[in-house]
């Protein structure tokens, strides 16, 4: 099937890619945390990395789990570094001190990414079910920014943060961090079980993202990042994304601990094994994909004058609520 | 100071599947300048170049001079010598204000 992204891209340009769902973390709105899934050994993850490479994918980015929990991370970074991947990973921080920044630096590490969702120590520490969490993870970007690796922030917006964005931009600029994204909450795992306490409503999403769209229109020390498609439904929303609507399954895939390839990591539908498949044929003609590219409007999105800019919303979290892919996001205000 | 050079911090690909298409709709008498057969990331935007911008890019590795590069597309490409050369230069020139290319 012949569709204008894969006329276009030939493979995804970044995997996300879940080497472990172990952590040492049990954060409330965690979407893998109860995930359970084999570890490839480290050899089966270099035949990987030989794949990706093949496939010319420039970008992997390590998530999880805690990807440091991984004792062959570096390895397999320094493996993947060395075919010309651009590597980089997000990490909780608290296994990450002076000498392990180094030690990632020197295997090729990119950028990393220091979770933080929010610029109160207790709260964050709340949130993520660890005393003295926040005190490492800043720790940690101070680690990196030190040895002269890029870093990131990722804060997953939530009831906890919503009203104080700014403070985790200041707190950012304290850290030197470069970009931050303002992640947007799924719900999937805990997230799904937590949503409740934790989600906002549409309207408060809208109003979130009015309001942080202004900031980032105003900033110019500091990148700031949101990956939820469901923005470009606001009115005089002038991005231009390089796709519209949810980038899983277009610009991006997932990949399990075991090799399973899945739109997202918030998509738990297993396009075929990385290993094992074809990933060509998996790229072109899995169902999957080719019905998260071509979605047709269900619901409050038929008629809807945005869904040609937004394209149905998350795809993730209309799937999670749902169980139908083309559904609304339930985030949407309209 | 005459060898050409990639700039490393660019993130590119060789978009297979779309330079096939290419090739075919050239061998059939079509015309596809518009279409890009390679993919350049840079600062989070996406830019294409068509089939001899592309092949251009491939070559500019390092190893060759512009005019090793012009050697090498004639085998190509079914044109005079002075209008590669034009065409080649033209690129070159482009890409090196953007900072995308250098001399080495």
């Amino acid at each position: 099937m012949s569709d204008a992204i894969t006329e276009q891209f030939s493979a995804p340009l970044t995997f996300n890619w879940t080497l472990s769902y172990r952590c040492n973390f049990t954060c409330s709105h965690c979407y893998s945390r109860d995930e359970v899934a084999e570890e490839l050994p480290t050899e089966q993850i270099k035949q990987v990395v030989d794949v990706l490479a093949k496939q010319q994918v420039p970008f992997i980015n390590f998530g999880g789990g805690e990807p440091l929990i991984r004792k062959d991370l570096l390895e397999v970074t320094r493996y993947a570094s060395d075919q010309g991947l651009n590597v980089s990973m997000n990490s909780n921080g608290w296994l990450l001190d002076h000498a392990t920044a180094q030690q990632l630096k020197n295997a090729g590490f990119k950028s990393v990414g220091i979770s933080i969702d929010s610029a109160e120590g207790a709260s964050h520490d709340d949130f993520r079910n660890m005393n003295g969490s926040f005190e490492r993870a800043t720790a940690a970007l101070d680690a990196l920014h030190a040895v002269g690796v890029k870093t990131t922030m990722s804060s997953v917006i939530s009831r906890i943060n919503f009203r104080d964005f700014r403070s985790l931009l200041d707190l950012a600029r304290k850290h030197k961090v470069t970009q931050v994204y303002l992640h947007n909450f799924k719900c999937s795992g805990r997230g799904f079980k937590n949503r409740e306490d934790l989600d906002l409503t549409p309207e408060e999403w809208r109003d979130f993202y009015v309001e942080a769209l202004q900031v980032k229109n105003e900033t110019d020390d500091l990148l700031i990042s949101f990956d939820d498609p469901v923005i470009a439904s606001l009115p005089g929303y002038a991005e231009n994304p390089l796709v519209k609507g949810s980038s899983c399954g277009k610009l991006s895939l997932h990949l399990r601990p075991n090799g399973d390839i899945t739109p997202c990591g918030f998509i738990p539908l297993v396009v075929g094994n990385i290993l094992s498949d074809d990933f060509e044929d998996l790229w072109y003609n899995s169902p999957v994909l080719n019905g998260m590219r071509n979605k047709e409007a269900k619901g409050k999105c038929q008629g809807c004058g945005a869904y040609q800019d937004c394209l149905g919303g998350c795809t993730a979290r209309a799937f999670a609520t749902t169980g139908d892919l083309s559904e609304p996001d339930p985030h949407c205000w309209k | 100071m005459s060898i050409l050079e990639r700039n490393p911090q660019i993130v590119w690909r060789n978009e297979k599947r779309r330079e096939a298409q290419v090739l075919q709709k050239l061998e059939e008498g079509g015309d596809a300048d518009e279409h890009g057969t390679v993919i350049l990331l840079i600062s989070g935007m996406m830019h294409q170049l068509n089939l001899l911008g592309g092949r251009i890019w491939n070559l500019c590795d390092g190893s060759r001079q512009q005019e090793q590069i012009v050697d090498a597309l004639l085998a190509e490409f079914d044109v005079e010598r002075e209008e590669l050369a034009t065409d080649v230069d033209e690129f070159i020139q482009d890409l090196t204000k953007r900072g995308w290319l250098s001399y080495v």
